[in-house]
């Protein structure tokens, strides 16, 4: 302990003693003389903000461009003036007072003056990477909502991803780095901003406007620096800093409707009660459920007829008795940056607002909309201490704040309501009843419910009224940088060090009241008068004043974590050679006092031990004459999840890059067409320690004293509860290792269009995965069954990584870029234990990972003899089928349909082509852009069953069962008695769960792939000369769209959603958004 | 000073991680691991109520397949909601006879676990682990540690046991197996049933040794197994073992191993019955030491009128339902939890709380026909006793006015009929003393055909007219608020041993007086005559008690009526290779579904086939899932699977 005190010791003042060590220079002044203005534009039009100016030797002079790309520098005559920007050349130009007022026009840096990050935040020329990196405009990210995440898809070459919900909130895509290659527990990246891992929630919440930078490491050299957690990918954003110049301030506005991308088409009341009739005798009840005098007083209700009775003869539509059509979210940034030779600062601050689409009552005193909100404030602060030591703190608060109703669902969001809303029966009661005689000065809502089997049902109103729930989110995070520079130890030396921490917690609180739930006790057709009969009526079960249970009801999760990261950097030319060394040393902890045991889900003690990790890491690199480039990277880290002895990895790589065009051979000729060609290649091992829930894998799990027990004695008063064992103790256990190859092409066409090229193969091994053929007479203990595992599974993948864009100025006023992506990623099962299957198709090695099994579905049984006739289809359980249930094919031809009659059927769940293009148009103050996304080799399955599921997402959509609603597709194409098409959408009603219908097979196959117009912008910048009399910089106004059209085979409901289409829908949005900048 | 930062800055990161590799050290030394279950005499006894667990999961009856699966009992096949019995699937065991047994997801599936059935295996290991670990904790004393070896080797031996009685051949579990053990050393094959058998009679052996023969703590230790309990349990494995299922089995001749060893003996050997009857002895004389002896009535509490008829009623019934009393010579500490689906609704409150009964637990008329004449022999073979009119109505008379309503119309059947028929057996009709009132002259009764009784909905019915008031003690009450008189379910009593021996007695000598002897015992409890004087007298087959047939019927007879809705006829009837002549006819009943229209006696006394039992050959010995012949391929399936 005493020597873990000395070493923490020792790294702080690493941290902070250094730069005091190094003595101040002093800063010297110096007069002006002319005052030179400027523009700095691109080479496609475009004004360059933040370029810095610069005059080398005077620290103090210097400033940077404004939004428009102007600047205003006072020198003295005859001075250098540099101007730079990352990812362009830097222009040198001599100050003169006949050139007071300059043009600049700042070049794609070629050769090698593109700067990418990399690994650990470090800046390397584009020419000198030979991993694969890609870099991300942030621009590039920006879409109308306030998720980060549901911009990358068809943006980032080489990312895999896709949005299955869209309630606010939890409306994350899923993203995979070239796909996924695990079969084990996590294929997520890790994902750090400004060097510090945080959650893909976390990344969601980032604000566009703050994001200086957006990488993400692909390959093994790109990421072995991050050794045993890098084989999943790396995402890598850094932050906004301040630069030199006066105080800018960027105000930004937004205002978006939003509204489901489709909605989902019930059939309306009336067919539905034809349609549960249907469902029970067809299936054999002599009487229809519903009587003719029912469904007509109900379709009296629906169409409003005079005399009709809605709260007598419901008729609900529940769908516009919840929700709203649309909704409307605001979005708030401003950011103030600037700064001088000392220090530098950026400072934002935002405000984001989604509101929830659910109605409200005025009847209640306390408001069950839904409204989620998010503060963030951002302080990047860089200091000069000395001229030699830079130190950097930033600070950083994320808060979220969310009203809505109370909820079950696993999220805290309230979105469960929209399922339940698909499960409530729209003709057994009403919303809520108008007061009758008794009930004049009855305060509460008179919900409707009814009794069936002696139960209260579901009245999604009065879930939606009863009360409310608040919960409060929060991560403040603190993080101090020292950069020191060693060039007077020797030149190119420099250091780097973090100290980050960040705390976390959330905690949530409900309030309610119980409702009161009626009936129609007694109704008198001449008056056209009910008295109402309370249903709940027992002590207690009702009740009008709010209560609070802080115990029961509500969450409280708090995270701690510390990071630190020491680093020497040694960068140095000698003639055509230039060197490079990184040694790198970092460690982590994070600790969740109260964290549930992931096997469990229960608090234990192993749960609330501290998580670590410790690295070291180190990048060697050689490079001649920028044609010759050569790299070694390793990582050495330990997780603590290991036994010791199986704690340490090493993963090397080595990389090279050969830069073609640089060669003296392609001056000329084809060099003028292709002017610029790049080849690079790497190979390495990565590692991924994320890989199982069990918290130390060397260490049995067990639950004493909390595992079966027995009771003893003669009124069994003396009871003890045994051992249940979670998890046996496998010491052997270690992270899964992932070799990775890569080759690209990089090359520049003439000088607008680029392409980038990748293709790359990985081979995944020591897959932690279930141990398939210890027999249950070995007594393993169910509760550890599961975790019973072995480094054994292997897998591959292979892909491909397109990127290409085209810029062209087409005269001063015009210019265009075209851009396209396209993600290409196939993976297959290496080895997976499997039980010694008879037949050769029902094992899974050799198939994608996500490959589904099922039955084959060949049509609809002809009648009841033919179901009785074919193979027996009664391995399911349940009812045996008649005619208009699916028939399975017997693949094996044993003359029973069951398990061995499953065969791979469909593409994998998870897309492998993933792609987006789209192009942007200035011209003069308008501009223009659009962007279409899509994916495709996906397959999904409509769910057919009856699962109401909100916890783990699945919602199926078959009609009457657990009370759910009838799409409108499913009653107009069905298999009735009168139709019987054995090709119908959905097979023979029913008013229990059909289990035969309900078996994952090829019936409920469909195409997932899609292609969407996901953004179109236009913007207006209005003219300097009126934004100037403002003193306003730049103001531009602009309309964008988001998820605006989408071309699918798939018709019931969004396909991105997949199989679950009673989720809660993704979101079309329009958005007008105001930007100014002063 | 320079040097010095030099130094500081090259060896930062390296400092930083090499010296640092305890920073990954964060487990504690006393985390809770297995050990930690095992570190004192306290945990290790917690341990041991653990391997206990499933044997008290035992005496729920859903999972007895001699319960569910013995045509004692039936339950309805059609319900709307069939999750009455303790929720989706309870009644799970209860479906085999619909002939839904299957290979791909078996029912009551002890080999994983599933559809009702107990993961024993696990209780095996877990009793591997305690005799593996108990040596670890150092308080504990020697005599108490010679006891918890004694009866976690007791526990070993009983589940292995379950498992042959389900499963036959088995693979013997004799060591917990490592978890990294190779994929050879886990696929353990089946051993031949002669070897099971005597692998669990050598456990139980050397468990009794250490076994105290009474409890003495019995506020704390009530339920424990004693060495009088083991040496019962050893008597019934070897009578199993010698029994006609398990001892030359021709329909199972063809059951064999992987490398082609039958797993049931060619020929039937006598000699299993000698050391069946030996143990049997061995059991009785333990049984006799400890104080095992019938049980007396004891009423607790008013009781307005109570004639001697009912005492004598009441007296059978509280052998099983009064708990820990002498006759009982295990009884499991859980109590019987399904009292609602057994009883019948008898007053106007149970009637009014449409939750408070569901009757469920229906009775085939056959069972009923089981039990005897009040001249104690089978009533189609009472000369007295007019078989063929049995279901012509008659009234109610005086001569019965304490077991059926006086001037209530119901078979004739009904009627001169043993004690044990009135006591265990409810019918429309039928008194049912207690349930709230105990005046015998003035008590309730059940009136299934337009009364209390009579099935409410399609939920709460009683499909045959047939209730097992056995199991429902006179003290519970239904109602608005029910009060139930809870009992721990009784595993074996004394006479169950009594016929046990006698039935050994037959099997090797044939019909003797000491066999007659112990079957009498059982008569005289239930107030009949003994065996000879009976069918002498009676029967119109007066000789069957003198040969070893007629003897062996008249004992299985016996056993069956005594151990009724006990949960043992099930497990009898297979060992004795009868189940399936039993389940031969269809499940017969009354026609107790009239709907809440047309209820009237003529409705209601219509016999009804409510279905056609399955039971085939392969039912004896049940499926093994298919899966886990997939995971272990040196298992066999059971034969006709």
């Amino acid at each position: 302990m005493k020597k873990k005190i000395g070493y923490s010791i020792c790294l702080l003042l690493s941290l902070f003693a250094l730069p005091r060590v190094l003595a101040q220079q002093p800063i010297k002044q110096s007069r002006p003389h002319i005052t030179i203005t400027g523009t700095v534009i691109d080479t496609t039009g475009r004004r360059v903000e933040g370029a810095s100016v610069t005059v080398p030797g005077k620290k103090s002079v210097g400033t940077s461009t404004d939004v428009n790309g102007r600047f205003i520098l006072d020198v003295d005559e005859g001075a250098t003036i540099v101007i730079s920007y990352v990812g362009y050349g830097e222009q040198r130009i001599t100050a003169a007072s006949e050139h007071k007022s300059l043009d600049i026009v700042l070049r794609t840096a070629a050769a090698g003056e593109s700067v990418v990050v990399t690994a650990y935040g470090k800046k390397v020329r584009k020419e000198a990477v030979v991993g694969s990196v890609t870099s991300v405009n942030p621009d590039a990210l920006r879409i109308p909502a306030s998720n980060l995440t549901n911009a990358l898809a068809g943006q980032v070459a080489g990312v895999i991803s896709f949005q299955r919900g869209g309630q606010p909130g939890a409306d994350n895509s899923q993203f995979f780095i070239r796909g996924v290659t695990t079969l084990g527990y996590s294929a997520s990246p890790l994902i750090l901003v400004d060097n510090v891992e945080l959650t893909s929630n976390d990344l969601a919440r980032l604000n566009v406007d703050d994001i200086a930078s957006f990488s993400i490491l692909k390959d093994a050299s790109a990421a072995a620096l991050y050794g045993a957690r890098g084989a999943n990918g790396v995402i890598l954003v850094t932050t906004k800093e301040g630069k030199i110049g006066r105080a800018r301030i960027n105000l930004r506005y937004e205002n978006s409707v939003s509204k489901p991308t489709k909605n989902i088409q019930l059939a309306d009341p009336i067919t539905y009660m034809k349609g549960y009739n249907e469902a029970a005798t067809t299936r054999g009840a002599a009487v229809p459920p519903f009587t003719p005098n029912q469904i007509q007083d109900a379709t009296a209700t629906w169409n409003h007829a005079p005399g009709s009775n809605p709260y007598l003869n419901p008729a609900v539509d529940w769908m516009s008795m919840l929700f709203k059509k649309q909704t409307t979210t605001q979005r708030a940034n401003l950011s103030v940056q600037g700064g001088n030779d000392l220090a530098r600062y950026y400072i934002s601050g935002s405000y984001d607002r989604d509101n929830g689409i659910l109605q409200t009552n005025p009847v209640n005193n306390f408001n069950t909309g839904m409204k989620y909100e998010n503060y963030q404030l951002r302080s990047n602060i860089n200091v000069k201490v000395t001229k030699t030591t830079e130190v950097i703190a930033r600070l950083w608060g994320n808060f979220n704040e969310y009203t809505g109703p109370i909820t079950n669902d696993q999220s805290g969001l309230a979105t469960d309501l929209y399922d339940k809303v698909l499960h409530t029966n729209p003709v057994a009661f009403p919303a809520f009843y108008l007061p009758d005689s008794a009930n004049l000065l009855t305060k509460h809502i008179l919900f409707g419910n009814s009794t069936v089997n002696g139960g209260l049902q579901d009245n999604p109103y009065a879930d939606l009224m009863y009360g409310y729930k608040t919960f409060s989110e929060s991560r403040i995070s603190a993080q101090f940088e020292v950069n020191q520079n060693f060039n007077f130890i020797t030149k190119g030396l420099s250091f780097h060090g973090i100290f980050s921490t960040n705390r976390y917690s959330y905690f949530d609180l409900s309030r309610h009241y119980n409702p009161f739930y009626y009936n129609v006790g007694s109704y008198d057709p001449k008056s056209n008068q009910y008295t109402l009969h309370w249903l709940n009526n027992s002590p207690g079960q009702a009740y009008e004043y709010l209560t609070y249970d802080p115990v029961n009801n509500s969450t409280r999760r708090i995270t701690t974590y510390i990071y630190m990261q020491g680093s020497v950097d040694y960068d140095r030319s000698f003639g055509d050679h230039r060197v490079g060394l990184t040694v790198l040393g970092t460690r982590e902890q994070t600790l969740t006092p109260d964290a549930n045991d992931p096997l469990t889900n229960q608090p234990s003690l192993q749960a609330s031990l501290p998580a670590r990790n410790l690295g070291t890491s180190g990048r060697a690199s050689y490079s001649f004459d920028n044609r010759y480039f050569l790299e070694f990277n390793f990582g050495y880290n330990g997780s603590e999840k290991f036994a010791p002895n199986h704690r340490f990895g090493f993963f090397p790589t080595i990389g090279a890059g050969w830069v073609i065009s640089n060669e003296q051979f392609w001056k000329g000729g084809i060099g003028d067409l292709i002017t610029r060609l790049k080849i690079r290649g790497s190979y390495g091992k990565v590692g991924n320690d994320n890989i199982g829930k069990q918290r130390f894998f060397y260490l049995s799990s067990v639950n004493p004293d909390g595992g079966p027990g027995a009771s003893f004695g003669t009124t069994n008063s003396f009871s003890l509860n045994g051992t249940t064992i979670l998890a046996y103790p496998n010491p052997d256990v270690t992270w899964e290792t992932a070799k990775k190859s890569n080759v690209a092409v990089e090359m520049t066409i003439g000088k607008g269009l680029s392409i980038i090229a990748e293709l790359y193969h990985e081979y995944r091994y020591n897959i932690l995965i279930p141990r398939g053929y210890i027999p249950v007479t070995a007594g393993i203990e169910s509760s550890a069954a599961g975790n019973l595992q072995a480094n054994l599974g292997t897998a591959y993948s292979t892909g491909v990584d397109l990127h290409m864009d085209f810029n062209k100025r087409l005269s001063r006023d015009l210019a265009i870029t075209l851009m396209g992506n396209f993600t290409y990623s196939t993976n297959k099962v290496g080895h997976l234990e499997e039980p010694q299957y008879p037949y050769s198709y029902l094992f899974h090695t050799g198939h994608p990972i996500d490959q589904q099994y099922g039955f084959i579905g060949e049509r609809l049984f002809v009648d009841d003899k033919e179901a009785a006739n074919s193979p027996a289809q009664a391995s399911f359980g349940g009812p045996l089928p008649q005619g208009g249930d699916i028939k399975y094919r017997d693949i094996n031809k044993d003359g029973v349909i069951d398990s061995y009659d499953k065969a791979a059927i469909g593409l994998p769940t998870t897309p492998e082509i993933i792609y987006g293009f789209g192009f942007s148009v200035m011209y003069k103050q308008f501009d223009l852009n659009a962007f279409f996304q899509g994916l495709a080799r996906e397959s999904f399955f409509v769910n057919s069953s009856n699962d109401n599921d909100t916890y783990y997402g699945k919602y199926g959509t078959e009609p009457f069962v657990n009370n759910a609603q009838l799409l409108k597709a499913y009653a107009d194409n069905h298999w009735s008695l009168e139709n019987q098409n054995l090709y119908a959408l959905w097979p023979r009603y029913s008013l229990y769960n059909n289990v035969n219908n309900a078996q994952q097979s090829s019936w409920w196959l469909r195409d997932g792939s899609f292609m969407r117009l996901k953004s179109l912008e236009a913007g207006f910048t209005f003219p300097a000369k009126w934004t100037r009399s403002i003193y306003m910089d730049k103001a531009r106004l602009y309309f964008n769209g988001l998820n605006l059209l989408t071309f699918s085979h798939f018709k019931l409901w969004d396909p991105e959603m997949a199989g679950q289409g009673f989720g809660y829908p993704i979101q079309k949005v329009i958005n007008v958004g105001l930007n100014l900048n002063f | 000073m320079k040097i010095f930062i030099k130094l500081l800055i090259a060896g930062f990161p390296i400092l930083l991680v090499s010296s640092c590799k305890k920073y990954l050290n964060v487990t504690p030394d006393n985390v809770a691991t297995l050990n930690s279950s095992f570190s004192n005499a306290n945990e290790t006894q917690a341990y041991l109520f653990g391997c206990y667990n499933n044997l008290q999961n035992l005496s729920d009856v859903r999972h007895n397949a001699g319960f569910t699966t013995s045509g004692e009992i039936v339950f309805p096949i059609n319900l709307n909601d069939r999750t009455t019995l303790g929720g989706g699937g309870g009644d799970a065991g209860f479906t085999i006879m619909q002939g839904l047994q299957n290979s791909g997801n078996p029912l009551l599936n002890f080999w994983d676990g599933y559809n009702m059935g107990l993961n024993l295996w696990q209780s095996i290991r877990m009793c591997n682990t305690f005799l593996d670990n108990v040596n670890t904790p150092l308080d504990l004393p020697a005599y108490q540690k010679t006891r918890w070896i004694a009866e976690a080797k007791f526990l070993k031996a009983y589940y292995h046991y379950w498992l042959i009685r389900m499963y036959g051949p088995i693979p013997i579990a004799d060591v917990a197996l490592p978890i990294n053990a190779t994929s050879d050393q886990v696929r353990v094959p089946q051993q031949s049933v002669d070897s099971c058998f005597n692998y669990v009679v050598h456990l139980l052996d050397t468990a009794i040794a250490g076994l105290p023969p009474v409890i003495q703590n019995t506020t704390t230790e009530q339920g424990r197994i004693t060495s009088t309990i083991a040496l019962a349990v050893k008597a019934e494995v070897l009578a199993t073992m010698a029994s006609p299922l398990f001892n030359g089995n021709p329909d199972y001749a063809g059951m064999k191993g992987k490398d082609g060893k039958p797993f049931f003996s060619a020929a039937a050997d006598p000699a299993k019955w000698q050391r069946a009857l030996d143990a049997c002895k061995a059991a009785l004389t333990a049984a006799n030491v400890a104080g095992a002896t019938l049980y007396q009535l004891k009423i607790s509490g008013n009781v307005t009128h109570m004639s001697d008829s009912t005492q004598k009623l009441l007296t059978i019934q509280g052998a099983i339902t009064d708990s820990w009393n002498p006759e009982q010579i295990w009884t499991l500490n859980p109590q019987y939890g399904w009292q609602y689906m057994t009883a019948a609704r008898v007053t106007a409150d149970a009637a009014a709380n449409v939750f408070a009964v569901y009757s469920n637990f229906s009775v085939p008329l056959a069972e009923s026909e089981l039990f005897y004449t009040h001249n104690g022999v089978p009533i189609y073979e009472d000369k007295t006793w007019d078989y063929p009119n049995r279901f012509k109505l008659q009234q109610g008379d005086s001569a019965h006015v304490y077991y059926i309503k006086k001037g209530y119309t119901c078979p004739k059947g009904n009627f001169n009929r043993e004690n044990r028929y009135y006591a265990d057996v409810a019918f429309d009709g039928s008194i049912w003393f207690g349930a709230g009132s105990t005046d015998d002259n003035n008590p309730n009764y059940v009136n299934a055909v337009n009364g209390f009784a009579a099935a409410p909905d399609a939920l709460r019915i009683n499909v045959t007219g047939y209730w097992a008031k056995k199991l429902v003690p006179w003290q519970t009450v239904f109602g608005q608020t029910s009060v139930a008189y809870n009992y721990s379910w009784p595993f074996m009593r004394l006479p169950a041993l009594w016929l046990l021996y006698a039935e050994c007695l037959n099997e090797l000598n044939g019909p003797g007086a000491e066999a007659y002897q112990y079957i009498d015992l059982v008569r005289a409890r239930a107030g009949l005559p003994g065996v000879q004087a009976s069918w002498a007298q009676y029967s119109n087959n007066p000789g069957k008690p003198n040969t070893k047939e007629g003897l062996r019927a008249i004992i299985h007879q016996e056993r069956r009526i005594e151990l009724a809705f006990e949960g043992q006829a099930g497990w009898d009837l297979r060992r004795w290779k009868e189940l399936q002549n039993v389940l031969s006819g269809p499940i017969q009943g009354w026609n107790t579904n009239t709907g809440t229209n047309g209820r009237s006696i003529t409705g209601y006394y219509q016999l009804v086939n409510y279905y056609q039992p399955v039971f085939g050959l392969g039912n004896y010995i049940y499926p093994i899932q298919t899966y886990d012949l997939l995971i272990n391929p040196n298992l066999v399936q059971s034969l006709y699977w």
